[in-house]
């Protein structure tokens, strides 16, 4: 118990640090907050026309969708503000070899490579993901339900932890494939996966294996999905719990590669 | 997270070879002979460079291909939804070809590291050296783009190719050799729009230090308004003409509709006027800015 | 005690090779050619407490493949080694907290950062109580005579003063063992003589072992009394500093000056004249025949002074390691 307060703390000191150095950029924070702004605008933008099109995409209607895109922006922020700059990083980490140094601390090398700097920039997102899901629950005329909100957000969690494992997986990759492209385009390419409600690969003969493969072995169609959901949709009780089982399996795998991709490290000199 | 185009990523070697700093390779010796090697010899290299590293490649492929399983698959459930065949004069595989010739035209139009190495080179006083040696820096750059480009769009013939291959129920062949003419026309045009577009854009940086954060706005707002998300005559009616009255629809939307035969006739020479009108005026203005820029970059002394 | 053990330590690397040309990376898509190279082959040897050793050899010879094994942070292909008494790649936080890696070439400090915050960092991931992680930084500011930089952002800093920074991080916890990879590399004479004072000062005051390799032979001859020369991956030498001298020193140099005010044309017969300049020259005679060599030449012509020294070091470790290389090549 006392070792996970310690890891609370250094996270906190991590935090810290990170934000002095982000303060002494200000005016790039500015503009990143802004470009992400704007990119909410635009999927909105976009959405919105759709919309004008049809009553709804995959059996969710207009306002349960923006809810959906809502979970997203948000899941995708708290990914991007822990953890996306830092596996982005790994891969130059490894090239450079300057991962020795985080190998050297008495501290766990997973934890630290993934959480060692927070990108601020990008934290706001989760807040306007969270209006986004605020705007469309008040829209449907949804009614509080405290299970369905534990649910979400027990469920909200696990799709960060199985959207950070995946990226594990791809980050861990980068020591046997020096000079990856950069993981921030492969994992824009392969989070494209989570960004639509899984209920699109249905009634397509050639989708619908995809669909259970994505679910089931590699499942990151639970990442949004689940959550997003049990808030406005069916609650399915089947469904969490393998969410639950899926997350651990994932984390646990996760660990077990990268672990195996540091033992393959070569710490290039100079 | 807004898309990776909007920070451009290609991928390539050419562009570490044009990295600033005082070792930069000097410009190519004059002579068409001599230039042409130069080129040949940075499409060659970055076509090992891709071969080299050919688990990454794989992989990227592969991860190539979900986005657009995904986009066919939400445009699917949009068409089932809407409970109509057509969208704004747009059929369920119109629809999908035009996003995937998208891709294409994007593959033409996008400059990554143009404008933000324009404003490096303008911040850090590397400019210099286009001032002392007898060579023209926007006709130097434009033609080290074009061998880069060729070097890119080769190298990605092969997933591209498969992308198309798979996709090939979504197109009805081949349009005629008068469309298939106007369709290179416009990937062209869309290629000096663009070029022209972002060197303008790094001009702006001899007034303004951090154009690098204008160029991220511009490119996040580009991938919507060049109609790379959908079709821009989706757009209820002041916003679809507007957007087609700026240039951007030129970066990605113009060559697919062309592709699709949906713009012909005098709209069709219409069209490629305007792009030919964007590509002048940038082109203008990216001189403009230069000269002026110049002038007031010597007066500060550089 | 023995600090460090290292039993048989290898390390091999499969090296991809990359094929000439367009037609040779279009072949190396199916299929790839892999040559082994041992960076490390065999290597065992023992650390004391306390001791301070130096481990010598050309690049690439495989020094620092060895230390970055010693700190765990590769894998060895086989052989083992004991470190503080842990298993150095199973890389436990307590085996992490007692020793320390100083590599000159890399920097762990925030760049944008001044050093202070970094240290402060460094206070949390090894939870370093308050008052004696304040009592240490005191102590290691004073003696590296630094005081009024920590709190300056490190890319200000100078690199002799960024590399004490770096030593000062690497302290911080008190290691019981330091391993430094080329601490002085790129320095300034000046700065190379602060670390070196500062590394034996620390010794002296903790008692701590330290195994470091270097370019530089003044670092060697300033610090160490132990000597490991490692060529090709393969230890070739492990002893005192002197024992280099004694072993490899084959010759003496005799530096003569003339009081005729020019060097006479026959001294070659004595030896190998391996420097002339004016009056004076250097004359390289085997050990066994300074005294003849001497003798004759003061015989015959007038000297106005006389040194003999050994040759420089690093001529005799240049030597070490062309043995070295020799008797692998003949293997």
């Amino acid at each position: 118990m006392s070792r996970l307060a310690r890891y609370f703390r250094l996270l906190g000191s991590l935090a810290r640090y990170t934000l002095g150095r982000e303060m002494a950029f200000r005016s790039n924070f500015l503009v990143r907050v802004s470009v992400e702004v704007l990119w909410l605008g635009i999927l909105i933008a976009f959405y919105r026309t759709v919309f004008a099109r049809t009553r709804s995409i995959a059996g969710w209607p207009e306002e349960h969708y923006f809810f959906f895109v809502g979970c997203f922006f948000a899941l995708n922020g708290l990914i991007e503000t822990f953890f996306l700059d830092n596996c982005n990083e790994f891969a130059e980490l490894v090239r450079t070899g300057d991962l020795d140094f985080l190998l050297l601390k008495p501290i766990d090398e997973q934890f630290l490579i993934s959480f060692r700097r927070i990108d601020f920039g990008t934290a706001p997102n989760v807040l306007m993901g969270a209006v986004l899901m605020a705007v469309a629950l008040v829209r449907m005329g949804w009614h509080f339900d405290p299970v369905r909100v534990g649910v979400f957000l027990v469920t909200f969690a696990c799709g960060t932890a199985i959207a950070y494992s995946f990226m594990l997986l791809l980050t861990s990759l980068s020591v046997w494939m020096v000079r990856n492209q950069s993981l921030m385009e492969m994992w824009w390419l392969f989070s494209s996966l989570a960004r639509y409600p899984r209920e699109v690969f249905q009634g397509v003969a050639w989708a619908e294996p995809l669909g259970r493969l994505f679910t089931f072995v590699l499942p990151i169609l639970l990442v949004v999905n689940v959550p997003a959901g049990a808030m406005v949709r069916v609650l399915d009780p089947g469904m969490v719990a393998f969410t639950l089982a899926a997350t651990a399996a994932l984390l646990w795998a996760s660990r077990r590669f990268f672990q195996r991709a540091l033992r393959s490290y070569r710490s290039a000199s100079s | 997270m807004t898309p990776p185009d909007a920070v451009a990523i290609e991928p390539l070697v050419p562009d570490r070879a044009t990295a600033v700093g005082p070792s930069r390779p000097r410009p190519p010796a004059r002579g068409p002979l001599a230039t042409s090697r130069k080129y040949y010899k940075i499409f060659r290299v970055s076509l090992v460079e891709r071969m080299t590293y050919r688990g990454d490649f794989l992989l990227g492929t592969l991860l190539r291909f979900l986005p657009m399983v995904t986009t066919i698959l939400l445009w699917r459930a949009v068409y089932i939804g809407s409970g109509s065949t057509d969208l704004a004069g747009f059929r369920y595989r119109e629809m999908v070809a035009y996003l995937l010739l998208t891709h294409i035209s994007r593959m033409f139009s996008s400059m990554p590291n143009l404008a933000s190495g324009i404003a490096r080179d303008i911040r850090e006083g590397t400019l210099k050296r286009y001032l002392i040696q007898p060579i023209d820096m926007i006709g130097y750059l434009l033609s080290y783009r074009v061998a880069h480009k060729a070097a890119y769009i080769a190298t990605s013939i092969i997933p591209y190719g498969l992308l198309f291959f798979a996709c090939r129920s979504f197109f009805d062949g081949l349009p005629g050799p008068a469309t298939l003419a106007a369709y290179a026309a416009s990937l062209v045009l869309s290629f000096l729009v663009g070029f022209f577009f972002e060197a303008s854009v790094g001009m702006v940086g001899f007034w303004f230090l951090e154009v690098t954060s204008l160029l991220y706005i511009v490119m996040t707002l580009n991938y919507f308004i060049s109609g790379q998300m959908l079709p821009l005559d989706l757009l209820p009616t002041p916003w679809s003409g507007l957007l087609k009255a700026l240039p951007f629809q030129y970066l990605a939307y113009f060559p697919a509709v062309v592709f699709l035969g949906k713009v012909r006739g005098t709209d069709l020479v219409h069209g490629l006027l305007g792009a030919l009108f964007w590509a002048v005026f940038f082109l203008l203005l990216a001189r403009g800015l230069y000269r002026v820029g110049l002038r007031r970059y010597s007066a500060y002394g550089g | 005690m023995a600090m460090i053990e290292a039993e048989g330590l290898t390390k091999t690397y499969h090296v991809f090779q990359k094929k000439e040309g367009l037609l040779g990376a279009l072949r190396g898509l199916y299929r790839r050619e892999f040559k082994e190279i041992k960076a490390v082959d065999h290597v065992s040897f023992s650390i004391d407490a306390g001791e301070m050793v130096a481990f010598l050899g050309p690049n690439g010879a495989g020094k620092t493949t060895t230390l970055k094994m010693l700190s765990g942070l590769i894998y060895p292909t086989a052989g083992s080694a004991r470190v503080l008494g842990f298993t150095p790649w199973r890389r436990d936080d307590a085996f992490r907290r007692r020793f320390a890696l100083v590599m000159g070439q890399k920097n762990q400090l925030w760049w944008d950062l001044p050093a202070a915050d970094s240290f402060q960092l460094h206070r949390e991931i090894y939870s370093l109580p308050a008052a004696d992680f304040q009592k240490t930084l005191d102590e290691l500011t004073e003696l590296l005579g630094v005081e009024r930089l920590t709190r300056q952002a490190v890319r200000e800093l100078s690199l002799g003063e960024r590399m004490k920074m770096e030593l000062i991080a690497a302290l911080l916890h008190n290691p019981r063992l330091l391993l430094l990879d080329e601490p002085t590399i790129g320095l300034d004479v000046v700065a190379q003589v602060a670390i070196q004072k500062c590394l034996r000062d620390y010794h002296a005051r903790r008692g701590v072992t330290m195994l470091l390799t270097s370019h530089y032979m003044r670092d060697v001859e300033a610090l160490c009394s132990r000597v490991l020369v490692i060529t090709q991956g393969k230890l070739v030498y492990d002893g005192p500093l002197s024992g280099i001298v004694e072993r490899f020193g084959q010759s003496k140099v005799i530096r003569l000056e003339f009081a005729e005010g020019q060097v006479p044309d026959d001294l070659g017969r004595f030896g190998e004249v391996v420097r002339r300049n004016g009056p004076s020259a250097d004359l390289k005679v085997g050990r066994a025949r300074v005294a003849e060599a001497l003798g004759a030449i003061l015989d015959r012509h007038a000297v106005a002074d006389v040194v003999v020294q050994d040759p420089p070091l690093e001529q005799m470790i240049a030597r070490v390691f062309e043995e070295g290389r020799a008797s692998h090549d003949a293997a």
